[in-house]
């Protein structure tokens, strides 16, 4: 009787959520973030996802290609091979669980960037090598600008 | 003034039924966990029911498989308005990993309209009480519009 008493005015066990917010663990895997600015258009994340979560647009330009990518998380399972299969470490997951939403387009996460095309006479020998030139484009960035014009130019975003 | 008592509580204690289409029981896990002492959803006056005529929310997990679309149909329906469908997990949203399969007629959306997503698979427990609360206050919205 005393302890049923007692228990009566004591506080609850339980996780008081809403009161009190919660961070996920470390390396928890919520809501990926995508960086467009160092995406090289690979596709290769497309490729690895087992939902087809992943899909692209592409509108031609006039020099070059706007490239959207949109990462649907109402089609995600989280299992972070996009992640691991980027060259460029592009993609990210967040540790943002909440993701609660009454429209389907708030859970999309995109990210759009321009790929500058390719100048076909002169850097001939270049474009015959694009993964070559790929890598360059860290590299030539402070030490070589003005041979390297289009790779320099390449992965830029918006 | 008794309709008026009857409105403030059905507001203040939404219940829930829950319905697995084909998942793999790992949002079910979840959802159970929010129920559960650790949790403890019931603190806000969520409570799972065992009939879908006793319900507010309607929760459900799983892409939608051939097998249980009928019976999925056939058990949303007997839910009285106003009804608040909240899809768990990425598999009714999108039949996830399952798409194009021969025995998934998923997503959820082509039977019935989803009010609140929650997404993540399976989403954290903290997430589904943020989609129940979500839920509860399309509840009460759709409630007052009908009673004009």
């Amino acid at each position: 009787m005393k302890v049923a008493i007692a228990n009566l005015f004591s506080r609850t066990d339980c996780e008081r959520y809403p009161f009190n917010p919660k961070t996920a663990p470390a390396h928890y895997r919520g809501r990926l973030v995508f960086h467009p600015e160092g995406c090289i258009g690979c596709g290769i994340c497309e490729r690895v996802c087992s939902p087809q979560a992943i899909s692209t647009t592409v509108v031609h330009e006039e020099d070059g290609d706007r490239i959207t990518r949109v990462f649907h998380m109402g089609s995600c399972t989280f299992c972070q091979t996009c992640v691991d299969f980027c060259p460029r470490h592009t993609i990210e997951m967040s540790k943002d669980y909440d993701m609660v939403v009454t429209n389907e387009d708030d859970l999309k996460v995109m990210g759009t960037y321009f790929k500058a095309a390719k100048k076909p006479a002169p850097k001939a020998v270049e474009a015959a090598k694009p993964e070559e030139a790929a890598v360059k484009i860290e590299t030539a960035a402070d030490s070589a600008p003005k041979e390297t014009p289009e790779a320099e130019s390449a992965p830029k975003a918006e | 003034m008794f309709k008026k008592l009857i409105d403030d509580c059905t507001v203040k204690s939404p219940w829930i039924y829950h319905i697995n289409s084909g998942s793999c029981n790992g949002c079910d896990i979840e959802l159970v966990a929010v129920l559960t002492p650790r949790y403890d959803a019931e603190r806000f006056g969520f409570k799972l029911v065992g009939t879908p005529r006793h319900a507010d929310i309607i929760v459900v997990s799983g892409p939608v498989t051939s097998q249980s679309r009928d019976r999925l149909i056939r058990t949303i329906e007997q839910v009285p308005d106003p009804k608040v469908v909240v899809s768990l997990g990425s598999c009714p949203r999108s039949c996830n990993v399952f798409k194009g399969s021969y025995s998934v007629e998923g997503p959820l959306d082509k039977f019935v309209k989803v009010d609140v997503s929650v997404a993540g698979c399976a989403p954290k427990p903290e997430a589904v009480i943020d989609g129940l609360a979500l839920a509860a206050k399309i509840l009460e919205e759709k409630r007052r519009n009908m009673a004009k």
